[in-house]
């Protein structure tokens, strides 16, 4: 990945404080800044608050201080800026999260015609070139409960490209799936990768930390306890906590 | 697996059919044995059953063509104000729903205090009070009364009803939507609502038939409705076993008719769910 182009910094996260109501503290002082076309993996045990990062970087959770700026835009209490950073930032859920009563080309088409306003011709064109994308053509007009969910997890990857975004999201997105499964999904990721998208992916897939990412994140307690490239994080981690957490994951 | 739920979905529904029509039976038995019960209790009474006399109320024949009696006249202003109720009824439902689900401490208020006093007091009480305090004040008639006290009564547990179902839906809709950049309203719309009211049906069907059991009520006001109707042709000819099981029995078909087409609708709804 050496070879790899970035660019300038498209998330800059500094300062970040999240403590929900019940009082526990999800992330505490956080900072990190990803730059264009950069892949970065977030491991870290459970709790650690790597689901809260990622939906802090959308407006799916408030930070309480801090700031993050996503492509130029500051995420603050603006709704409009809030609005414009989520066409901008694309996300995949553990859960798919499809909706139920819709076929796979509505839920591809929905925010293609209700955000970007395109006629509905003109996003089912689109629709039809993500599911040739991701592989799964045969199933537009199929409604989620019929698939498989590898093929749940591909539309859904589908329905966030479909709004062109600048940066994706992946929280676990292989982790609710059969075995099976996970590789196709993980391909699309890769291949995403390869084309440049920048991404924040949130996963125990090793694998894929070791083939694709330019950064990996090791958090622990809403901290980032290290920081480095996976070779780095493979042959030879600094910190005691990231080699004890390391091996417990890859044995 | 697909193959399989179907399957399961065919025995379901043949059992479905099937005690159904043992409810029917036992239904027909019940009847059986109150009719029994009446009769031979109205014949210890010496009542004079007329029953002949009670179809001129229901049609008219003059002339060589069928026209409604009082009853039919009747039926329709209940389902007048019925219908228009229960379309207002539903649209001031989900407005409550919607403002005790908002994030404004004004809007949520709002709807408690109308929740409250709306399921504190008798329906009876809401519409003397919208007839003889609002009615004069604001103008309006009786009919608009009657709309109005049933509307707002009827709305308050159609809200209830609302707001379970919008919080039934799983909070991953709600992200998924908002991470795609929709607006509040446009996932309120596309996303919560479509899948919330087909949860919804079977007790918004239960308050519907509510709703026209509860418009009897409207004749306290002198609003022309079957029950008026039938009260008053019992005032002027006693025959009082005879229109109340009449009224009883149109009753029952109607709300038998909606549960039916309900039932019907939400089988065509669950396939595409
Ligand atoms: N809505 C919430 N209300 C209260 N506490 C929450 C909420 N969401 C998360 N938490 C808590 O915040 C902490 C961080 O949660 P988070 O989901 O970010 O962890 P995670 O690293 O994604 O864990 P996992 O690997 O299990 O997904 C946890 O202790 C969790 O219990
Ligand atoms: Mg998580």
């Amino acid at each position: 990945m050496q070879d790899k182009q970035f660019g300038d910094y498209i998330i800059t996260v500094d300062n970040i404080n999240k403590t929900f109501s019940n009082g526990v503290v999800a992330l505490s002082d956080f900072t990190t800044h990803i730059r264009r076309s950069e892949v970065v993996v977030v491991i870290g045990p459970s709790g650690s608050g790597k689901s809260t990062f990622l939906r802090c970087l959308n407006g799916l959770e408030d930070i309480d201080s801090g700031a993050i700026v996503v492509d130029g835009i500051p995420l603050d209490d603006n709704r409009k800026n809030r609005l414009e950073i989520r066409k901008e930032v694309g996300m995949v859920f553990q859960q798919f999260n499809l909706f139920p009563h819709m076929t796979v080309r509505d839920n591809i088409n929905l925010a293609q015609q209700l955000v970007r306003k395109k006629t509905r011709a003109d996003a089912t064109e689109m629709t039809m070139d993500l599911l040739k994308k991701v592989n799964i053509t045969e199933k537009a007009d199929a409604f989620p409960a019929q698939l498989s969910g590898g093929q749940q997890q591909r539309v859904a990857i589908a329905r966030a490209l479909a709004m062109m975004p600048k940066v994706m999201l992946f929280d676990e997105a292989t982790s609710a799936l059969d075995p099976e499964m996970i590789g196709e999904v993980l391909e699309v990721m890769k291949t995403l990768a390869r084309e440049g998208m920048t991404m924040v992916v949130v996963t125990h897939e090793m694998g894929f930390a070791r083939e694709v990412s330019d950064w990996v994140i090791f958090m622990e307690a809403g901290k980032i306890v290290e920081g480095g490239t996976a070779e780095h994080f493979f042959s030879n981690p600094q910190e005691e906590r990231t080699r004890v957490f390391l091996n417990q994951i890859l044995t | 697996m697909n193959s399989l739920s179907q399957k399961k979905r065919k025995t379901i529904r043949f059992f479905h059919i099937h005690s159904t029509f043992i409810d029917i039976l036992k239904y027909l038995a019940v009847i059986f044995a109150m009719v029994w019960l009446i009769s031979s209790g109205t014949q210890k009474l010496g009542y004079n059953w007329q029953w002949y006399r009670v179809p001129k109320y229901i049609y008219t024949f003059k002339d060589g063509r069928l026209g409604a009696g009082p009853l039919i006249h009747g039926l329709m202003v209940t389902f007048q104000v019925s219908g228009i109720s229960l379309l207002l009824s539903f649209a001031i439902g989900l407005i409550a729903a919607l403002f005790r689900l908002s994030d404004s401490l004004a809007a949520r208020l709002l709807a408690r205090c109308y929740l409250e006093t709306i399921r504190n007091t008798p329906l009876m009480v809401q519409l003397f009070f919208i007839y003889f305090v609002l009615g004069p004040v604001l103008d309006i008639d009786r009919f608009l009364s009657a709309v109005l006290a049933l509307s707002i009564f009827e709305g308050a547990y159609a809200s209830e009803i609302f707001r379970a179902g919008i919080i039934s839906i799983q909070k991953g809709q709600w992200e998924a939507a908002y991470s795609l950049g929709l607006s509040p309203v446009d996932t309120y719309r596309r996303i919560i609502l479509p899948q919330a009211i087909r949860r919804i049906l079977p007790p918004l069907t239960s308050q519907g038939i509510s709703l026209i059991k509860d418009s009897a009520l409207v004749s306290i006001i002198a609003v022309y409705d079957l029950t008026m109707q039938g009260q008053v042709i019992i005032s002027e000819t006693f025959l009082t076993f005879e229109l109340w099981f009449t009224i009883a029995a149109i009753y029952l078909a109607i709300t038998v008719t909606l549960s039916v087409l309900v039932n019907f609708l939400e089988d065509h709804l669950r396939v595409l769910g």
